[in-house]
């Protein structure tokens, strides 16, 4: 089934820009959370490892094989999203099913399964520009986990799946060019408008309306501290486990949703625009990683794992320097959380998994 | 890429991929501005909210100066209090919270709700004191919840303490807390919200000197408010103690005189204006000032029909009836309009244009000479002297012998009273004087009026032969500085007047008391009381018996003794207490004999 000549075409360089910005994670999780039981440090390391066996593992199949699963996939996920809104007195809590020794979240592995079944309906799919069928069916086929996991409540999560969609119709072609302008000047006007002409409390009404599944008494308070935290931390930082901010707990959510703050705090300027540059040269190297596919199927796959990390990073930083309103997004790769870490993980398996089958009928 | 060829052409969504990736990269790099915005451009701000985060100032509390009286009894002094305070911050439900405390402390939660808004522009670890003067019995309950309502603390504090409560509350004064538009005012540079203030009397007239100043300890914490260390502390300066002038033993006695009534009494010593007794009645308890009243308490005791916050002794002003009659009689001897032998003779009533000006006794005195009108408190006389005088002539005395200004003495509020002029009348009034009110002001009618500390003042003027003084409650403070100034030497316009007139009054005000005059009352065996009454009446006799009903005078006294070695001097004023020879005089009696008794009491030690 795997031969030596797949091997040789794994993207070793990938692979290690992957651990090496998980690793970093670890590294800012231990200065977040070591004075706290939980050795959440040591967990996370365990959940770097079993992902990187999951990729591996993942690349013993190829991906042609998993997309004509991918239907059963999406089904198995589905049924399982709605059971936990069914019973979620029994079996879950919020988005997390509780197992024996560890807690699952299955809307982040719902998006390996929506970017599996969006390439499959892709995969064919040669017209210049997309079809009014095809936006209904994919919308559909996104719409349903979306309302599953925004009921759950976990809005942020929800969102995330968005970009995929985005990403297959960008793909496919939306016919109006102007769409994507509108869309990004729709941004840029809610950043502006975020920063400039909304007061404080609107924003917290806003956020308290718009995002109700957060804590709405705590929002403001949350992305001051965290503005503090980062602002403070200048261009040299405090040091490693020496914020003031992170290390007498005024940041909120340390080591999970604000660990782009720790960063700012003890590492400073000098210390983001590392970590954002190993992104950057990280997610390259998976866009680019579209051009070795084989066919259409593969781009779309790469596309939509690039899309999907991409969107969390911009939007986890944008929200914890305050100029986008708190969802519960995580820094993909460097915030705790086993089930983000191994979706994150699978979705580069299946990069990997397109690139080193690029050459056909091996 | 050649091999490309054996596939299909992806070129066209490979360009897709690669707009999006850079339209990627372009977010990114306005990320990396907004970094550089907050840690760069705002860093000094972000950085000085970081170091307030991790530090919190807190007060240590300076302990207040004590306030005793001249043989070293405590009137003022502190003791420590206990309160419950809330830790917003520590609330996991605050509405729930509110309610609980509520009910332990047996408050209102709508009360609670009203003292936090209140204090809400606080940080949320301050602690906000919600109950003051805890009980043991509270203080064990919280305690015993310390794990379910962490919000709630018992935190300790000097609290102010007025031993004898209400009896000197009008010379002490109380404490209130400090509104939020006056810590903003610069009056109080150093205060915080929650501080106490002096409000009236030595409290707020000596406020800084009582007030020390705080000390500071900086600790670091974490956010949930618990310390981590203290950084720098800065050790409190507890506030200076003064003493007053005041003898208790006479204050005590002359608050108890006037229970029952509505008056004051003021007791000075006429060689050094040091006040040894200032009373005021009804009177009220400064304890309640500091443990915070509840509001319905507080409208009850501003709504009061008798005012008892109003110090009578310096602010209640009174026509100051047949007192006046001194002044009147120095005025007339200095300006030498009469003379000790001029006479006037009393048929009970005179004629003046127009109309009968009556005396008070209504068979009248016959022919009276000067020191005789006083002692009789000739109505009559003293209408003839006021008629020969003239209203600007009166007037002039009158302030020459300080009536109509504030004595200056060392107590907030002061008011000065009236003594009315033709000048007056014009600018003020906006009418004419008439001649008839010029009779009217002879005998201490009119709109002439006075406080109890000026008659006092007078009165040592006229004991001391013409020397003024300035009445005070300040002994000592530690300090020189803080002492009142003292009028100027030679400079005081009592002396402008010849010493035989006082001789002249004197021996009138000895007869009065001595010779069964009107002042009989006052009479103290052994001391040499001079004195002269007053009964200032509120509406004319003719009219109170059209009315059918008696409306009692305000009843006045004051007098100094010994006559020719003057030790004290004791005015006293009773509303409505009826005839000054009646009510006024006996309470004065006892004053004097108080006072003689402690004298001629050889010092223990």
């Amino acid at each position: 089934m795997i031969d030596r000549r797949l091997i040789e075409n794994i993207d070793w360089f990938l692979i290690g820009l992957l651990v090496l910005n998980s690793l970093l994670g670890v590294v800012v999780i231990y200065s977040a959370s070591h004075y706290v039981p939980g050795n959440y440090h040591w967990r996370q390391l365990i959940f770097l490892g079993a992902s990187l066996l999951a990729l591996l593992i993942i690349l013993l199949i190829d991906y042609k094989v998993l997309m004509t699963f991918s239907f059963y996939f999406y089904g198995a996920v589905v049924f399982v999203l709605l059971l936990m809104l069914l019973f979620s007195r029994f079996i879950s809590k919020g988005s997390w099913i509780r197992l024996r020794y560890f807690q699952i979240q299955p809307s982040e592995l719902a998006k390996i399964a929506i970017i599996l079944v969006l390439a499959q309906l892709f995969a064919e799919y040669k017209r210049s520009h997309v079809s009014g069928a095809a936006v209904v069916a994919s919308s559909g086929l996104v719409a349903l986990p979306f309302l599953l996991v925004a009921l759950q409540p976990d809005l942020g999560t929800a969102v995330s799946f968005l970009p995929l969609l985005l990403g297959s119709l960008i793909l496919a072609g939306l016919r109006r060019r102007a769409m994507i302008w509108i869309l990004i000047l729709a941004i840029f006007a809610g950043i502006a408008g975020w920063n400039f002409y909304l007061k404080d409390y609107q924003k917290n009404r806003l956020a308290t309306v718009v995002f109700p599944s957060r804590d709405p008494q705590g929002s403001g308070y949350h992305i001051l501290q965290s503005k503090i935290a980062i602002g403070s931390g200048g261009f040299l930082g405090k040091g490693f486990a020496r914020g003031s901010q992170s290390q007498l707990k005024f940041l909120p959510a340390r080591h999970t949703d604000f660990v782009f703050s720790v960063i700012g705090e003890e590492f400073g300027f000098l210390g983001v625009v590392g970590v954002l540059l190993l992104y950057y040269l990280f997610l390259w190297r998976l866009f680019r990683s579209a051009a070795k596919s084989r066919d259409r199927a593969g781009v779309y796959i790469t596309f939509m794992v690039s899309l999907m990390i991409a969107f969390q990073l911009l939007v986890n930083v944008a929200m914890v320097i305050g100029i986008f309103p708190i969802v519960g997004i995580p820094l993909p790769l460097i915030s705790y959380g086993g089930s983000s870490l191994l979706a994150n993980f699978l979705g580069v398996g299946l990069v990997l998994n397109v690139k080193m089958r690029r050459f056909a009928n091996i | 890429m050649e091999k490309n060829r054996f596939y299909e052409d992806l070129s066209l969504i490979l360009s897709r991929t690669h707009k999006a990736s850079i339209v990627i990269g372009l977010l990114l790099l306005l990320l990396v501005f907004f970094c550089w915005k907050i840690q760069i451009l705002d860093h000094k701000k972000y950085w000085t909210q970081a170091e307030a985060n991790r530090t919190r100032e807190s007060v240590i509390l300076a302990p207040r100066g004590l306030i005793t009286d001249r043989n070293d009894v405590i009137l003022a002094e502190n003791t420590a209090s206990f309160k419950a305070s809330i830790i917003r911050e520590n609330c996991r439900d605050y509405d729930q919270s509110l309610a609980q405390v509520g009910r332990l402390l047996e408050i209102s939660p709508e009360d609670l709700k009203t003292r936090i808004t209140k204090y809400e522009s606080l940080p949320l670890f301050r602690p906000i004191v919600v109950k003051d003067n805890l009980d043991l019995k509270d203080v064990s309950r919280i305690e015993s919840r310390r794990l379910e309502l962490p919000e709630l603390i018992v935190e300790t504090d000097p609290r102010r303490y007025y031993a004898f409560g209400s009896l000197a509350a009008h010379v002490i004064g109380y404490m209130q807390e400090l509104s939020a538009p006056e810590l903003k005012s610069e009056a109080y540079p150093d205060r915080s919200l929650g501080d106490m203030v002096g409000r009236t009397g030595v409290e707020k007239q000596y406020e800084s000197i009582l007030v020390g100043a705080d000390g500071r300890r900086l600790e670091i914490v974490d956010s949930q408010g618990r310390g981590r260390g203290e950084t720098s502390r800065s050790e409190p300066t507890p506030g200076r103690d003064i003493q007053l002038s005041l003898d208790f033993d006479l204050q005590r006695k002359a608050t108890q005189l006037l229970e029952g009534r509505e008056g004051a009494i003021v007791i000075l010593d006429p060689r050094s204006g040091e006040m040894l007794a200032l009373a005021s009645f009804p009177t009220y308890d400064p304890n309640k000032f500091v443990t915070r009243f509840s509001p319905q308490e507080w409208m009850d005791l501003i709504n009061r029909e008798d005012h008892p916050l109003e110090n009578r002794a310096i602010r209640g002003l009174y026509a100051p009836g047949s007192i006046f009659k001194l002044t009147m009689a120095l005025g007339a001897l200095n300006a030498g309009v009469i003379t000790e032998q001029t006479s006037f003779f009393c048929a009970g009533s005179v004629h003046f244009y127009g109309r009968a000006f009556n005396c008070w006794q209504r068979g009248g005195h016959g022919a009276l000479t000067l020191t005789d009108a006083i002692r009789h408190s000739c109505n009559v006389y003293f209408y003839n002297v006021g008629r020969r005088l003239g209203i600007d002539r009166i007037a002039e005395s009158a302030l020459m012998l300080g009536l109509g200004e504030k004595t200056g003495i060392d107590l907030p509020g002061e008011k000065e009273g009236l003594v009315p002029t033709v000048e007056w009348s014009r600018s003020v009034r906006k009418s004419d004087w008439y001649p008839g009110e010029t009779i009217s002001v002879s005998i201490g009618q009119g709109p002439l009026v006075v406080t109890p500390i000026q008659i006092a003042v007078h009165t040592a003027l006229v004991a001391n032969r013409g020397r003024g003084v300035i009445p005070r409650l300040l002994l000592t403070s530690g300090s020189s500085q803080d002492r009142p100034a003292t009028k100027a030497a030679g400079g005081t316009p009592g002396e402008k007047i010849r010493p035989d007139c006082f001789e002249t009054v004197i021996r009138g005000m000895w007869k009065s008391v001595n010779q069964e005059g009107t002042g009989r009352g006052a009479k103290v065996d052994g001391f040499d009381v001079c004195g002269k009454t007053g009964s200032t009446q509120l509406i004319s006799r003719e009219r109170a018996e059209k009315l059918g009903k008696e409306i009692k005078t305000h009843s006045w006294f004051t007098g100094f003794a010994p006559r020719d070695n003057p030790q004290v001097v004791v005015t006293v004023l009773v509303e409505y207490g009826g005839m000054g020879g009646a009510t006024a005089a006996p309470l004065a009696k006892e004053l004097f004999a108080l006072y003689k008794e402690k004298n001629d009491r050889p010092a223990i030690d």
